[in-house]
């Protein structure tokens, strides 16, 4: 085209048109949902043992369908359920007067194509109606991604504590430099602890040092323990279902909450899709993570959502899966948690899918720090949305998890935060926080804007950690001796779930003062208008409480 | 649906390109090699099956099944092939190591023809490269899925970091124990590439042949 | 018997644990008073069974306080779960129709015997192409005879079995 229409230049400029698309190649499984080579939905259960699924002999399945035949579906009934037609179980999904646990039974004895071909039937609209009720927990919840890209504990730990201000039940961080694990565990558990009792955290490292931290109490729970749909990358991810559930029962012998990650679109990434669609292959994931006795699930394509998020129909397949994993009883965190798309209205509308019905965790990882500082490579929305997505909440009467803060509240937080960081690290004999890093984390926006410590110092620090066997007991002792007792009270307290149990099971978290609120004695009720969650009362108006509201009296 | 062909990924190429404008890529060459805008002065041919080397100032280079002679002969970016592989040699030659060009063909996945590649080079070090333009360096006695330095964002590298990455290589091939190659975390990569960056590697999939065992090459600059 | 029969055994004696079989810990009912715990009664253990809930040296959850953390009266090596605990989640879970997880949860009451660095060896031993099948097997008997752990021997007995059949065990 040698002359452009200018209407045309002005869009080829937009934000989205940044973004990259590709047209649907579903020989190689480049298909979000539907793909001709999806199988037929089929099951024989003979003696107990299911003979055949999907079109396959029991001779001809490879180690994840072994695994789902054997572990994850209710032989008793499969063949009853695999009788009722796929609408009605889709509308089975939506209907009011059929309650969660009705549809929770079905599921339990379907097979990987049956839900793949139940899903199909499902717009979206429908599927939020699914998630609605079908989501384990009642009470909806958010998680936080809290990282920086100097690996610097003082700011860590004032971030941590303002996002469990804000609301976020759990929070994650990594590492921008491998060493700092220990480090950064720390910082998040301290953190954490100060700004909402209660808080769960956890550190996503290497599965040795992730499991180690967890022993010594410096972490709270895991997630990043990954599950794929097919044979050949579940061996490329140097794992199988057999390993990945020895693993998970490793965590909860040491009574460690848990949860498996998986999401659409890392199969065909990684080249062998074998022609099945991006959804086909989530749900055995799932699958596999119910078979493993794994309480929940995150997913919502993760790491991949560039992915699904360039094909037809990909988004749709996100909501999709993240419902399977609630019709299928596990807990689900569901996604969000990554750059997707350079629109804010796609970002904005992708988050809609979990937002508007609720999920035990709407994001499974919010950035509550500036997206550079995001070392998972960025999430949806960041610290500079929140107030976005505070009046989104305010304008749909939605609970999102969050509530609107004060900036006094924060900036008091953040500097006891950082105090007691650096109290702990000078109990502990760790390199020295300054009282101009204290000041400094205060108030920065991110890394930034903090001085530079020095690395060599805090990565031997941070390796003498793990030599010296620092453990979650060790912060308590250290918080107590220099003048944070209800700090060390809070810590102790994530200690001692790691006794008790109680929140190994399905959606588990602690309230502020560390009662477990999970999905067993805070089930999802939801059965229509008057029931299950409903944001009302206090509730609603610290959320309907925005800082910039004008009052008559202002005026 | 249609199969995705090759005159769309060629299309939705060039229009990223389009988009991406002249500030990025190929622009930043390093001075000392010749660009060189043509993906066509580059001609490939296999001279036998690779055997372990036995030099020890060796730096293999392993080229994943599609890289330079397949396909569009360019990275995500549109950096031709031939451009990458020069500033490669020319990063080791500059260290006073020699490279050494080899194909893997049974498999596509980056780690595993940077294993096989180290486990061929006389020195132990080898540098490996999709077409897309992931690159890995790599060292004889890691595992597969470990690696010296990785370079996960295809669309961040520019013919400076492959320059880099071919200096590195040689360095670690010398015993020494450089500082890691600079990188840029480009955090909307994801959204602009993650999708044409998997039909890249799924095209290149496509030529993966199984039962191939790695070859030589002799690598000629038109 | 060929690769399948003996995979098709394993997994029909898998089921039947599964189904409420002889597999669960038998010690476990009886401690709770003669009956099973079930989650309309009984969760959380911490506030409605909390006499149940004991750390690995039989302390209580009252005992684990600022003071004894302080004065060295509780270490940090007893602040673990028991097996017993976690046979009571597995009858909370199973209570409220998630044998899976149960079925988890007494796998992990199992392994609470097995030292951390044996765990970890024994889950890298599972990882693909990393172990023959003999190596395999003999990881499930010690798992049998060593720590008691009978639901975790048959599973990595299923797994020998399957890696065998879909040749993801280390060739030798």
């Amino acid at each position: 085209m040698a002359k452009r229409q200018k209407r045309f230049e002005v869009l080829d400029a937009r934000e989205v048109n940044k973004d990259g698309f590709v047209t649907e190649w579903p020989e190689v499984g480049l298909i979000a949902m539907g793909s001709p080579n999806d199988p037929q939905p089929s099951v024989k259960v003979a003696n107990g043992m299911i003979v055949e699924m999907d079109g396959k002999k029991r001779e001809e399945f490879d180690f994840n369908e072994l695994f789902i035949a054997n572990y994850a579906i209710n032989t008793a009934v499969a063949e009853q359920m695999m009788a009722i037609p796929c609408v009605e179980i889709a509308r089975k999904i939506v209907d009011i007067n059929v309650p969660r646990a009705e549809v929770a039974k079905i599921f339990s004895g379907l097979t990987p194509a049956k839900i793949a071909a139940v899903m199909d039937e499902l717009n979206v609209v429908e599927m939020m109606m699914g998630i609605q009720k079908m989501r384990a927990r009642r009470t909806p919840g958010n998680q936080a991604h809290v990282t920086n890209m100097q690996d610097n504990p003082v700011l860590m730990a004032a971030d941590a504590a303002e996002a469990t201000y804000y609301g976020f039940d759990e929070i994650e961080t990594t590492v921008a430099v491998f060493n700092y694990g220990p480090m950064n565990a720390l910082a998040l558990l301290v953190g954490g602890q100060i700004g909402r009792p209660g808080a769960l955290s956890q550190d996503a490292l290497e599965e040795s040092i992730e499991l180690q931290l967890g022993l010594r109490g410096l972490t709270a729970y895991a997630e990043t323990v990954s599950v794929y749909g097919t044979e050949k990358v579940f061996i490329d991810g140097d794992d199988t279902p057999w390993s990945k559930g020895f693993l998970a029962s490793a965590y909860a012998s040491r009574g460690l909450k848990m949860r498996f990650t998986s999401g659409t679109g890392s199969e065909v990434q990684m080249a062998y899709a074998e022609g099945k669609s991006m959804l086909y292959l989530e749900i055995k994931c799932v699958m596999i993570t119910k078979g493993a006795g794994v309480q929940g699930l995150q997913n919502g394509s993760i790491s991949c959502i560039g992915v699904p998020g360039g094909v037809p129909g990909g988004i749709r397949a996100v909501l999709a899966e993240n419902l399977v994993t609630t019709c299928l009883d596990l807990e689900v965190a569901s996604g969000n948690d990554q750059t997707f798309s350079h629109s804010p209205f796609r970002r904005t509308a992708r988050l809609m899918g979990q937002f508007l019905p609720g999920t035990d965790f709407i994001f499974s990882g919010y950035s509550a720090v500036p997206n550079y500082d995001n070392v998972f490579a960025g999430s949806n929305f960041d610290s500079d949305d929140y107030d976005d997505f505070l009046i989104l909440q305010r304008d749909l009467k939605v609970d999102g998890g969050l509530r609107p803060v004060r900036e006094a509240e924060i900036i008091e937080l953040r500097h006891k935060a950082a105090k007691a960081i650096q109290a702990v690290f000078a109990e502990l004999g760790l390199p020295a926080i300054t009282d101009e890093e204290v000041e400094a984390a205060t108030y920065a926006h991110g890394s930034n804007d903090m001085p530079a410590r020095d690395k060599v110092q805090d990565t031997k620090a941070a390796q003498e950690m793990l030599k010296r066997g620092v453990t979650g007991v060790d912060v308590v002792k250290a918080l107590a001796k220099r003048g944070f007792p209800e700090v060390a009270e809070a810590v102790l307290n994530i200690q001692k779930q790691r006794v008790s149990g109680d929140y190994l099971h399905t959606s588990a978290i602690l309230d502020k003062d560390f009662n477990v609120v999970a999905a067993i004695n805070d089930l999802n009720d939801y059965q229509g208008p008057g029931t299950g969650y409903r944001l009302q009362g206090e509730r609603w108006e610290q959320l309907a409480n925005i800082r910039h509201a004008m009052s008559p009296e202002d005026i | 649906m249609a199969q995705l062909s090759e005159a769309v990924v060629r299309e939705v190429v060039k229009e990223i390109l389009a988009q991406m404008g002249n500030g990025s890529a190929p622009a930043s060459a390093a001075p000392a090699v010749s660009n060189g805008d043509s993906v066509a002065d580059l001609t490939i041919r296999e001279v036998g099956v690779a055997k372990p080397g036995t030099a020890s100032d060796e730096v293999v280079i392993a080229l994943a099944p599609a890289f330079g002679d397949k396909l569009k002969k360019r990275t995500i970016t549109g950096i031709p092939h031939t451009a990458v592989l020069r500033e490669l040699m020319a990063g080791i030659e500059e260290e006073g190591m020699k490279p050494r060009i080899i194909r893997v063909w049974h498999t596509s996945d980056v780690a595993f023809v940077g294993k096989r590649g180290a486990e061929l080079s006389g020195s132990g070090i080898s540098i490996a490269i999709q077409s897309r333009g992931t690159t890995v360096i790599h060292q004889r006695d890691l595992f597969p899925l470990q690696n010296i330095e990785l370079f996960p964002q295809a669309p961040v590298l520019t013919l400076e970091t492959y320059r880099n990455i071919g200096r590195n290589a040689a360095r670690y091939a010398k015993g020494d124990s450089p500082a890691p190659v600079p990188q840029i975390s480009d955090q909307m990569a994801r959204p602009k590439y993650q999708a044409i960056a998997a039909v890249y590697h799924i095209r290149e999939t496509e030529f993966v042949d199984s039962s191939k065992k790695p070859m030589d090459l002799e690598v000629r600059f038109n | 018997m060929s690769q399948q029969d003996i995979i098709a055994a394993i997994v029909k004696e898998v089921l039947a644990e599964l189904n409420g079989g002889n597999g669960s810990a038998p010690a476990a009912a009886a401690a709770a008073n003669g009956r099973t715990l079930n989650y309309k009664t009984d969760y959380p253990l911490a506030q409605k069974r909390r006499e149940l809930v004991k750390t690995a040296t039989g302390k209580s959850l009252d005992d684990i306080t600022l003071d004894a953390i302080m004065s060295g009266a509780v270490k940090a090596e007893e602040i673990r779960i028991t097996p017993q605990t976690l046979e009571y989640q597995a009858q909370i879970a199973e209570s409220i129709s998630r044998p899976q997880l149960a079925r988890n949860m007494r796998r992990a009451g199992e392994l609470t015997r097995v030292p951390d660095e044996r765990v970890l060896a024994m889950y890298n031993a599972l990882r693909p192409n990393r172990s023959t099948k003999a190596e395999l097997l003999a990881i499930a008997d010690e798992l049998e005879s060593q720590y008691g752990a009978k639901v975790c021997a048959n599973f990595v007995r299923e797994a020998a079995g399957v890696y065998e059949a879909r040749d993801v065990l280390k060739k030798d």
